[in-house]
């Protein structure tokens, strides 16, 4: 009868789309990123003065090495005394206490603030990982939740994909903006310690080199600006040539029997040489701009040895603070570089970020009561529809005022052609969608006061494109319920006749299932479906049949599993197959959103309805069509 | 490991004249960057003796910071174009091998496996070249030059500082494993986490209608825990790494300090020295930081290599046979001879003795259960699987006679798996021959009963279908393939299951249209359905790779056979009676082989 479930409702990509402000930083954003932060701020606080104590030993090692040893122990120098941090009181004071030469009283101290630089550095980088990474995983567990508890009509309207990455490469986008920022502070705040102690010793000659850092901040910025195109179209003919290959081996037993061979390997040749083309010339781009910063730093040595001579000779700086500016000039230029590396980490993480929290105030969702009646303790499963209307989309009406009962214990065939309503029957019932007008009662309890978690464990629901996990078969039929034990679920494989197959396998139970059940046949998948309503064990069963074809000798494992499913249990089977009509009581036939006939198979032959001529069409035995003449 | 990245050669030879100046003028870097400490001291100690005319030496330093700018530059671009070529070269000559493979290469490689290869392999080769050679050079350069200067300077001191040096080493290496072990394992719970998020959202509606969101919740939250661990347990040896490298680097400053003070002390070395040998050592101590990380890039990239040549060194599996030819129009007469077949030593026969002819413009039904050798038997007559010599004929040659591609142009098979290409409806019917009328193209279209789903679309002919396009329902795609084959009007057609997921009226549909196509011209059809076989002039039943039951509609249903078993089952539904046990295990294994 139908070919495949009436289409799904249109997608709506204004989900996706809603403007993303783009700019680098977002206070709006940080301020509500910040929020998941908030029970990790005394970690992030520490790892603040962590990172300062930690500078500040970075900075005594060239001043170590410079004004002690050059200037203090080797030249005797004593008038001038710049910023040392009391290093050389604290050398000469060493070696006096441990009578030791003032040379090895300054190794001493090297080690020391090394060691200390050491460990503070590690505990602020440890400090801050663990700060943010807390941070993130709670606000992609809670991104997930909510995402879980988006309704179905939710998800007519997306496309899975684009909704996973929110949870995964947003995510992931922010876990690279923590390392960004680590970079960037272990690389801003020893320059900024390095500044001050430099400005302290020799304003001039600090600006002068101060000035060279905007020439490089400008050629960063260009190169930066210059290189993002490139790096995209990079990116973009690489994704085009793995998209090509993988479709090529996906569908190369088309490809061969085409003999279309050479064809795709000339139009692979020609992205391949399209994608040589782009990164030979980002490379280009790239070696001109990455021996640039040491090239600066080097020139900025010479300038400082041109100033420096002068000033020494001039007695107004002395040789060991000329050579203490020659060892800061690594810490002036690695900052701009850094900066220029992480920009597009920065970018992307802030929209990564818009997109997360554009993910967490979509708020579509079912309708739950305010007090949910309890259910009883067992059902008794009569089901009724009172005047129910109900339309996907506004004036495209979909079910139009249908009634019906179904008693206690009945099986109930819903039949019709495509789009006439039936798969919306059963979403309606399982509650997937809300629906204002009419009633749907179960055992006399108003459908809309039942919490949708209570309802769904007593209505076994099947739907027509039920999903296969990857992961064992047994997880496939317990389905991550931990009361559902191992004898529970071969209970319920062997009573729907999957117990055979799957015993049959090499790992039986414990045989990994390949994406959407891959390695199974539809009827094996359909049978693994059963098995696990059946383990559920719900009290009424309602089921989408799938429309394929399936071969004769497992068709009747199904019918067989049919039976035993059905036995005892308020039942509906949307049926797209004689033989599965031939279980039900009655027949409710569908057509338009209306109810066209209901009755027994007998009855509605006799009516000689709509029914009849559908079961005319499939039992035709008289051969005036087929293939082709003799 | 030298063996495997040997076997790369081939691929680095055209370009090995660009490799060698790449690495020569990474020579010529070098000793320009070393002139930079070596000016600085002169300058230094120019200064420290009262004379304050450096203009010579910040001449010097200027000299050589543009020397080496230009020929670190040039070196390292020479360098990784290399590596880009080769990773050129590699993937064309992946994919043209991957193209000539079967089924028997893609029943034990998944597409992931091939696609890892093309993407991950290669790329550890391109990294090895343009990323690992350069560090074995600087190594070996800087090496070199830094100890040569700071030899000039004071051998003792030089001396002195070699003992940490293997330290540094063994230790990089030593955390650059660790360092390796922690990202993978970040790695793969990352991709655990991606799995698991795409999988719970695929089957959200499964989840919410057994009331499992809780259950999923609690899971993830497993999973999310296990990433951030793993990710804090890299960032933390990552961060003990960043804490004791330049520690153990600190070992050779403090000896400068100590014994080179000493030295300056006592005259016997210059304070510029002192300061240029903090500069060297930075220089030769840099690269073997690195260098645990080289050697893990050659290993990778040696086994990396492997696994491409492990590919492009295999045969074609079906290939022409020498002096191979064919009639421009074959007639359509099939014939075996006793075929037999097995997918490969030790498993069963998956035909058995096969013997039929099938006449031109016959149409000929072939039915059976599941893994009885249907879609085996249809394979036969393209050439997806090679028949032994002597056992299958078309016009009474031997099918391994005919060049494969003029074999395919005239056996069309319809599979049953279906697949669209994610381009133009019109592109995927005439993927055989882009350059078709386009009222061939309708006619086609209409045949498999598509051309009111195409006509309803708003491009009509051109609407792009698949992952980028539109999605169309299972029943349009297998009509959709089913026009691809249709449109070849090809002497032999061969229909694998194709109407399993179209409804019994529409196929009755096809099948009535089918009839006057295919007039003249041979037929095989592989189904299911009684309803499809009954019309067609010749009916074989196969069971376990045999043919058990062959005739007419008429005369199979007078025989009490497995027809007539399917015809009633499928006419009544099952009885009790009809319960058979398991669906055979062989199933399994041969949709896992597909």
């Amino acid at each position: 009868m139908a070919e495949a479930a009436q289409a799904p409702p249109r997608r709506d990509h204004s989900l996706f789309d809603a403007e993303l402000s783009g700019a680098v930083l977002n206070t709006r954003l940080l301020r509500r990123l910040f929020r998941w932060m908030k029970p990790y701020r005394l970690t992030f606080a520490a790892s603040g003065l962590l990172v300062l104590a930690a500078s500040t030993f970075q900075v005594l090692l060239p001043v170590i090495v410079s004004l002690v040893v050059i200037d203090h122990v080797i030249r005797g120098e004593t008038e001038h005394a710049p910023p040392d941090f009391g290093m050389v009181d604290l050398t000469a004071g060493l070696s006096a206490v441990l009578h030791i030469h003032p040379l090895a009283a300054a190794c001493l101290l090297y080690a020391a603030a090394h060691l200390c630089w050491a460990a503070a550095a590690h505990a602020h980088r440890l400090t801050l990982t663990s700060s943010v990474i807390n941070g993130l995983r709670d606000l992609r567990l809670d991104l997930f939740s909510h995402l879980e508890r988006r309704p179905s009509s939710f998800y007519d309207k997306v496309a899975v994909g684009r909704v996973m990455t929110r949870v995964t490469n947003d995510i992931e986008a922010l876990y690279e903006l923590l390392r960004g920022i680590g970079t960037l502070i272990g690389e801003f705040v020893p320059f900024l310690v390095a500044l001050t102690i430099m400005l302290t010793i020799d304003a001039e000659l600090t600006l002068i080199l101060l000035l060279t850092l905007p020439v490089m901040g400008a050629v960063t910025w260009w190169f930066r600006r210059t290189t993002r195109e490139l790096f995209r179209l990079v990116r973009a003919s690489v994704s085009a040539l793995n998209q090509n290959m993988q479709e090529n081996l996906a569908g190369l037993q088309v490809v061969q029997l085409s003999g279309r061979e050479a064809h795709n390997l000339e139009r692979y040749t020609e992205i391949n040489r399209r994608n040589r083309h782009n990164e030979l010339r980002s490379a280009r781009w790239e070696t001109l701009y990455g021996a640039l910063n040491d090239t600066m730093a080097h020139v900025a040595i010479g300038i400082v040895l041109y100033y420096g001579a002068g000033e020494v000779i001039q007695d107004r700086m002395s040789l060991g603070s000329v050579i203490l500016f020659t060892r800061f000039i690594d810490m002036l230029f690695h900052p701009i570089v850094a900066l220029g590396e992480q920009t597009n980490i920065l970018f992307r993480a802030m929209a990564s970020g818009e997109r997360i929290f554009q993910a967490l105030d979509w708020d579509e969702r079912v309708r739950e009561p305010d007090r949910p009646v309890a259910l009883p303790g067992r059902l008794a499963g009569e089901i009724e529809f009172r005047r129910v209307d109900f339309a996907y989309e506004p004036d495209v009406p979909v079910l139009n005022d249908v009634s019906f009962t179904i008693r206690p214990g009945e099986k109930l065939a819903i039949v019709g052609p495509t789009g006439s309503g039936k798969s919306t029957l059963i979403r309606l019932l399982g509650r997937f969608y809300d629906f204002d007008d009419g009633n749907i009662f179960l055992d006399g309890i108003d459908l809309n006061r039942i919490h949708t978690r209570d309802l769904r464990r007593r209505i076994g629901v099947v739907l027509q494109d039920f999903h296969i996990f990857s992961g064992s078969i047994a997880d496939n039929i317990a389905l991550g319920d931990p009361a559902i034990t191992r004898e529970a679920v071969m209970r319920a494989a062997s009573r729907v006749n999957a117990h055979g197959f799957i015993s049959a396998l090499p790992q039986g139970y414990d045989t990994e299932l390949a994406e959407r059940g891959q390695n199974l046949s539809q009827g094996q998948r359909q049978l693994l479906a059963f098995a696990r309503v059946l383990a559920a064990d719900p009290e009424i069963l309602v089921l989408d049949e799938a429309t394929a074809s399936i071969d004769t000798e497992t068709e009747l494992l199904i019918q067989d599993a049919l039976a035993k499913l059905t036995a005892g249990r308020t039942s509906i089977l949307i049926a797209h197959r004689l033989q599965t009509i031939q279980h039900a009581g009655r027949i409710l036939v569908m057509n338009g959103g209306r109810i066209e006939e209901l009755g027994s198979h007998r009855e509605l032959l006799e009516q000689g309805g709509l029914y009849s001529r559908l079961h005319a069409l499939q039992f035709q035995d008289n051969a005036e069509t087929g293939l082709p003449v003799r | 490991m030298l063996n495997s990245l040997l076997r790369l050669k081939p691929f680095v030879r055209p370009y090995r004249l660009r490799l060698a100046s790449g690495i020569a003028s990474f020579g010529f870097a070098r000793v320009f960057e070393a002139l930079v400490p070596f000016f600085l001291a002169t300058g230094i100690d120019k200064v420290a003796g009262g004379d304050g005319d450096v203009t010579n030496q910040v001449f010097g330093i200027v000299a050589a910071v543009a020397g080496r700018y230009v020929f670190v530059t040039y070196a390292r671009y020479s360098v990784r174009s290399v590596g880009m070529r080769v990773a050129f070269d590699l993937r064309g000559a992946l994919y043209d091998a991957l193209q000539k493979q079967g089924s028997g290469f893609f029943s034990t490689h998944t597409i992931g496996d091939m696609m890892t290869r093309a993407v991950a392999d290669i790329s550890l080769v391109q990294r090895l070249i343009s990323m690992g050679s350069i560090l074995l050079i600087i190594l070996v350069y800087a090496s070199i030059v830094g100890f040569g200067f700071m030899l000039y300077y004071s051998p003792a001191l030089t001396l002195l500082l070699l003992p940490p040096l293997p330290v540094v080493y063994y230790y990089a290496r030593h955390a650059s494993r660790q360092m390796g072990v922690a990202s993978k394992d970040m790695q793969d719970r990352l991709s655990d986490l991606g799995a698991q998020v795409q999988e719970n959202l695929s089957g959200i509606r499964t989840i919410q209608a057994m009331a499992q969101e809780d259950n999923e919740i609690a899971r993830f939250a497993r999973t999310s825990q296990a990433y951030a661990d793993a990710f804090y347990r890299q960032a933390r040896i990552n961060s003990l790494m960043m804490a004791w490298m330049p520690s153990l680097a600190a070992l050779c400053s403090i000896t400068i300090v100590g014994f080179g003070g000493y030295l300056v002390l006592s005259g016997e070395m210059s304070p510029g020295a002192l300061v240029a040998f903090l500069m060297y050592v930075n220089m030769v101590v840099q690269p073997f930081r690195v260098a645990g990380f080289m050697v893990n890039l050659f290993q990778r990239a040696a086994v990396a290599s492997d696994r491409l040549f492990e590919v492009l060194s295999l045969e074609p599996e079906i290939e022409d046979l020498p002096g191979a030819d064919a009639p421009a129009r074959v007639r359509g007469v099939l014939e075996t001879r006793n075929l037999s077949f097995r997918y490969g030593d030790g498993l069963p026969l998956a035909l058995d003795g096969i013997s039929l002819s099938i006449g031109r413009g016959e149409s000929i039904a072939v039915m059976g259960r599941v893994g009885s050798g249907k879609t085996t038997l249809l394979r036969q007559f393209v050439r997806l699987l090679d028949p032994p010599p002597g056992q299958v004929f078309l016009d009474g040659q031997d099918i391994r006679d005919y060049p494969l591609a003029q074999l395919r142009a005239q056996t069309a098979l319809v599979p049953q798996v279906t697949f669209l290409f994610s381009e133009t409806l019109r592109d995927n019917l005439t993927y055989d021959d882009p350059g078709r009328e386009i009222d061939s193209i309708w006619a086609a279209a209409e045949a498999a009963d598509l051309k009111e789903t195409i006509e309803g679309f708003p491009d009509g002919m051109d609407t792009v279908v698949g992952e980028r396009g539109v999605t169309l329902s299972g029943g349009q795609v297998q009509r959709a393939t089913l026009a691809r084959g249709l449109i070849r009007d090809a002497p032999v057609l061969l229909l694998d299951d194709c109407f399993s997921s179209v409804d019994t009226e529409t196929e009755e549909r096809i099948l009535k249209d089918l009839r006057r196509l295919r007039r003249g011209k041979t037929t095989v059809v592989v189904s299911h359905r009684v309803s499809t076989a009954r019309h067609c002039d010749r009916i074989l039943v196969l069971d376990a790779g045999r043919i058990i039951e062959s005739g007419t509609h008429e005369e199979l249903i007078r025989q009490d056979g497995l027809y007539v078993e399917f015809e009633r089952i499928q006419r009544e539904g099952a009885g009790e009676s009809d319960y058979r046990g398991a669906a055979s295990p062989l199933a399994f294994a041969e949709r896992a082989v597909e």
